[in-house]
């Protein structure tokens, strides 16, 4: 049975039916939450409060989007709402990620090369530093990045489940990265030069 | 593609394959002769493989029970019957 005849069903109250949308989304909210927040007990509010208001509202999803997509929509509502009283510190504009003078004259500053990632932090180290970073980050630059990212969805299932344009989503997707890039580079720049 | 910084989205839809092809060959012939473009093409392909990398968590079973739990009490108020 495809997802859309598992949603019909679901919606005139087999809970079997339901029963097997939960199965094949509850890790993904919950690595959504976990990643949002950077706490389990918080990730395990977000999935309950997921999917109890996707109880609450089966019958008025329309499917104008795909279930998945209006599922991310309510966690990262979920998320917007236990984060409220949260100040998180907002993400620069996207011009002061890019090197100073870049592209304008000879005062163009090189960026740092990488090289490999992973001669310089072992996998555990490099996931505290992702995980931290995109934890540390407003939900409305990191949300859209882990959706398109860790889950795969397209920038319009994006832009859909955060009620973005296109343009808008884009470019939150771009800020996330260029801060994530930013701060990937500071570590590696330190490693390599404490191997100095 | 003079100035680089004001083509960064573009550089980022190149790397995500989101580009046509012309703007495509335009931003490959200008990564031949711009470091500092093709260090931000690698580092930001490489930001979004390192994300990738990390293995994604198991939902604890425990978790995984009260979940279904509170579910399945939500849906007998709402339906009538599980």
């Amino acid at each position: 049975m495809n997802e859309k005849e598992l949603v019909k069903k679901a919606q005139s109250g087999d809970f079997e039916a339901f029963s097997l949308l939960i199965e094949k989304y509850k890790n993904k909210i919950y690595n959504l939450g976990l990643k949002l927040s950077g706490d389990r007990h918080d990730a395990e509010d977000i999935l309950q409060d997921t999917f109890l208001k996707a109880v609450d509202n089966i019958d008025k999803f329309r499917g104008e989007s795909t279930f998945g997509t209006w599922l991310y929509a309510i966690a990262v509502n979920a998320v917007r709402a236990l984060h409220q009283s949260r100040k998180k510190a907002e993400l620069r504009p996207i011009e002061e990620y890019l090197p100073s003078g870049h592209g304008s004259g000879d005062d163009t500053k090189e960026l740092f090369e990488w090289g490999d990632p992973h001669e310089l932090l072992e996998q555990k180290e490099l996931k505290k530093v992702i995980d931290d970073a995109l934890a540390e980050m407003p939900d409305k630059y990191s949300a859209p990045f882990i959706l398109r990212y860790f889950e795969d969805l397209s920038v319009k299932e994006v832009a859909d489940s955060m009620h973005l344009s296109v343009a808008a989503a884009k470019s939150r997707i771009l800020r996330a990265r260029l801060a994530l890039r930013e701060r990937l580079s500071e570590v590696f720049k330190e490693k390599a030069n404490e191997r100095v | 593609m003079r100035e680089c910084n004001k083509h960064i989205q573009e550089i980022a839809d190149y790397i995500d394959g989101e580009l046509d092809a012309k703007l495509c060959d335009d931003i490959e012939d200008h990564l031949k002769g711009c470091k500092n473009c093709r260090l931000m093409v690698d580092t930001l392909k490489q930001t979004v493989i390192l994300c990738k990398d990390g293995e994604k968590e198991e939902l604890p079973e425990s978790i995984s029970s009260k979940l279904n739990e509170a579910i399945k009490k939500r849906w007998e108020k709402k339906f009538g019957k599980a």
